[in-house]
């Protein structure tokens, strides 16, 4: 790995690419080494999937060169990058849902036998795959079943086993926890060690500092500019992305903690989750923290009604609550973010103004007629307070980058305007300056006397901005920890206490 | 660079017009090859004899953009024309309650409907063939499958008067337009209709009660095809057991040719337009009825196709 002479795998010159008034990427030029691992980085709708695509032929650029191993490039389609040795991974998870683990990762290269497809060998690969990776799956599982943290692994997987020269990772670690992203992190080092590149998007920063050779930094579709990892500091690049300085990522709190507003006993949905008991306050942030797979958001569901919950009562505000449906927990005034944003969020071919006003049109009808002009001012408030990148409320929510949809589903709860919010990952997939955005409407939220629970994954978020961590296990709470004595340890700890039973 | 800035103006225009483009296209091209095409009563003709079918296919619209479908239109639409017809003539109803009485048939068949879908759990594909299917039986069971005429003039009104020039039954089918279109805008239901049909679980966890706004889909499309059935009976001065048998696939024609991806109630107004016009320009050319059916099947196999290469080229771009 010492090669001082280490070649050029890729280069793009002047690259531009032009959308109905979005100007998503303007000359932007770019190398990329055999061997290393190059971090992409920017705001949200800076455009770093676009530039992505275009490289993956999903899109086609308006101008410029792409240059692989010195000769030029044409790449018009997923097979020519294939064959050109480039595979990704796409931001928002492409997985057939109706078809196994296995079938996925070869989709469109199953193994033959005399034209049919051989499943014993397909079976028998993908199998030798994840264990050769090391990621845990049943490959005739279907993927329908499987969490979003699960297909993520799939996508990875899927992106590993065609050897490609250069593996495009677009905000793979972004559902994924820090097992997991440690075990992505190995299968990076891997790629890397065989000569081979990754493009690595990612908006967390020490994923950067931590395993990344160099990157470069686009801020508003231009190119701003490209450094040895060691050689910048988290400020550094803050300032690089945001184009100003970030003092301080954490809001701070002074948090007014007021009377009970949900008491939950014993609930439990006979299956993964409980029975487990917890409370919330008016004016409190509570944190659940757990890896994935725990049952956080399945403990979720069951509060807002998704799911039917077995066993257990709910009072919110000192009432027991009988809820069968999210329509009714939203009339009692409980708001659910959802960790899938295109599954379970967002209305993909409808406007922003579509999307943001959806859960809220009670606040905007009078005598049962919808006040457009009033939705449009929402819609306005919330792009304007949010920093969410369109050229109008009126964009399909589908054309907007993964984080401006983020925001857009964080804009539509935010305007429902209920006690208790609850937030499940509300950060996946924003920038830092967005995240820091989020966290001080959740400040807001609270010091109006509502309640915020957030469910994530990111330690050092919910230490961040929580009064209270409840650290979940296999369904069941194992801890809670207090404010002041927030440590990543005693965390950790909880995490890995078995649970007693009892 | 040019040549690319040109693409999107047009794309801009087709956006804002799109498949209307197609009606005014159409428009023109008929004039020019038919001389007798622009004679006023003509044109009257034309809109006279799309109103059932853009009647019905505005229920259509509902239910395809709630991501459902409905088959049981036209045995909805044959059987309340001639229940109508039968309240008339053989149990002595005045014409306004007589027609109170159809269209409420109408709602109750297809609010049941709905139930059918939701709580039942059937897929809406199965479960409007067989109410399709138990309709069709009871029209044949309830007329002894003979046509019942002599309607009051009265009630004919609704199907052959005019006002002004304008025939009545195309001013029936611009104020369901009118009501379509705000309701689809400027009602809550319209956005839960829209939310239901592009994501149902998204749906569901926004607060939409899908199953409620599913039976109100059914209901509107049973209003709609009563309503046809009703305009229909009127136009033919009689209830006829076997008139509208096509008419459910042809209300659907209409919204496919308008357009599903961006489906509205304009749209398939412009749907039920452009069927008209062919058939009448057809007509007008003296092609026979044969060669209509083959047009315009191959009218909605190249619309659709059109719109999904416009989709993709959109997504590409
Ligand atoms: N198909 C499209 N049509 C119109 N605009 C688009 C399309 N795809 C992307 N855009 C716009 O181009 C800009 C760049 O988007 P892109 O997805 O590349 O951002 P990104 O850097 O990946 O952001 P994120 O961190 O949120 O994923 C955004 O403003 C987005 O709204
Ligand atoms: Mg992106």
């Amino acid at each position: 790995m010492s090669d001082k002479r280490q070649k050029v795998f890729l280069e793009l010159k002047n690259v531009s690419k032009q959308f109905p008034g979005v100007k998503a990427l303007s000359n932007v030029s770019l190398t990329i080494n055999k061997g290393e691992i190059h971090a992409l980085v920017g705001e949200n709708g800076a455009g770093k999937s676009t530039l992505m695509k275009i490289l993956s032929g999903a899109y086609k650029r308006d101008g410029g060169d792409i240059f692989i191993e010195g000769s030029r490039a044409e790449i018009h389609g997923p097979k020519e990058a294939e064959a050109l040795g480039i595979s990704i991974i796409y931001q928002e998870l492409n997985l057939i849902p109706g078809l196994t683990v296995a079938e996925n990762i070869y989709l469109g290269r199953q193994p033959r036998k005399n034209g049919c497809i051989a499943w014993k060998r397909m079976f028998c690969d993908a199998e030798k795959l994840l264990q050769e990776l090391g990621i845990e799956l049943d490959v005739k599982a279907l993927v329908r079943g499987l969490s979003i943290a699960q297909r993520q692994m799939v996508e990875i997987a899927k992106a590993v086993s065609c050897n490609a020269k250069l593996v495009i990772m677009d905000e793979p670690t972004s559902s994924l926890t820090h097992q997991e992203t440690q075990l992505l992190f190995k299968i990076m080092e891997n790629i890397k060690e065989k000569g081979n590149a990754v493009i690595f998007i990612t908006h967390r920063m020490d994923e950067i500092f931590s395993i990344c050779d160099r990157l470069s930094v686009l801020r508003d579709g231009c190119y701003i500019g490209t450094s040895d990892v060691r050689d910048i500091s988290r400020d550094e690049l803050i300032t690089m992305m945001i184009g100003r300085k970030l003092t301080q990522q954490y809001p701070d709190r002074n948090s007014k903690i007021g009377e009970l507003l949900l008491e939950v006993s014993e609930i439990t949905d006979g299956k993964k989750v409980g029975p487990l008991s917890f409370e919330v306050h008016r004016g409190e942030v509570v944190g659940f923290y757990g890896l994935v797979g725990a049952g956080r958001t399945e403990l979720m569901r069951l509060l807002f009604g998704a799911d039917r919950k077995k066993g257990g009562t709910i009072k919110l505000r000192g009432e027991e609550i009988k809820i069968h449906s999210p329509k009714e927990s939203i009339k009692r005034g409980i708001g659910f973010v959802t960790e899938d944003r295109k599954g379970e969020g967002l209305f993909l071919p409808f406007s922003c103004a579509f999307n943001i006003s959806l859960v809220s049109l009670r606040k905007i009808r009078k005598y049962g007629i919808l006040n457009l002009k009033k939705e449009k001012e929402a819609a306005e408030r919330y792009i304007k307070e949010l920093n969410i990148v369109t050229p109008s409320r009126n964009q399909k929510a589908a054309l907007l980058s993964g984080g401006n949809q983020q925001k857009i589903v964080v804009s539509k709860w935010l305007f429902s305007d209920l006690d208790l919010m609850i937030l499940d990952e509300p950060t996946r997939g924003i920038d830092v300056g967005a995240k820091r955005e989020i966290y001080e409407i959740i400040n807001v939220l609270a010091e109006e006397g509502k309640a915020v629970i957030v469910v994530s994954s990111e330690m050092e978020e919910i230490m961040g901005i929580s009064d209270r961590i409840y650290v979940m296990r296999d369904g069941a709470l194992s801890g809670e920890v207090k404010k002041e004595e927030f440590s990543q340890e005693k965390i950790s700890d909880f995490l890995l206490k078995e649970v007693n039973a009892g | 660079m040019k040549r690319r800035v040109k693409a999107s103006y047009l794309s801009v225009i087709w956006n804002r017009l799109g498949v209307w483009l197609v009606v005014i296209g159409l428009f023109f091209l008929i004039t020019v090859t038919c001389d007798n095409f622009l004679s006023r009563a003509n044109l009257i003709n034309v809109v006279r004899q799309i109103c059932v079918n853009a009647i019905v296919a505005l229920g259509a619209t509902f239910v395809i953009l709630g991501g459902e479908i409905d088959l049981s239109q036209g045995a909805v639409a044959a059987l309340i024309g001639c229940e109508g017809a039968y309240f008339m003539m053989h149990m002595g109803f005045p014409v306004w309650a007589a027609i109170s009485a159809a269209l409420l048939t109408g709602v109750f068949i297809g609010t049941v409907t709905g139930m059918i879908i939701t709580f039942l759990r059937v897929p809406s594909f199965i479960a409007t063939l067989g109410v399709q299917y138990i309709l069709q039986g009871a029209v044949l069971l309830l007329t002894n499958s003979q046509p019942i005429s002599g309607l009051p003039e009265s009630f004919t009104k609704l199907g052959r008067g005019y006002i002004g020039i304008i025939p009545i039954p195309t001013i029936i089918l611009l104020i369901m337009v009118v009501i379509g279109f705000f309701v689809l805008r400027y009602t809550s239901f319209g956005r839960n209709c829209l939310a239901t049909g592009e994501n149902t679980q998204a749906a569901v966890l926004s607060g939409v009660s899908v199953i409620k706004t599913k039976i109100v889909i059914f209901a509107i499309a049973g209003t709609m095809s009563a309503l046809g059935g009703i305009i229909l009976a009127a136009r033919l001065s009689s209830g006829q057991p076997s008139a509208a048998s096509d008419l459910s696939l042809q209300a659907l024609a209409a919204v496919f040719i308008g357009g599903t991806s961006r489906g509205s109630v304009m749209n398939t107004l412009a749907g039920a337009l452009i069927i008209g016009l062919i058939n009448n320009g057809l007509n007008l050319l003296e092609v026979n009825a044969y060669w209509q059916k083959i047009a315009l099947g191959a009218i909605i196999i190249g619309a659709i196709a059109l719109d999904s290469y416009r989709v993709s080229k959109e997504s590409q771009s």
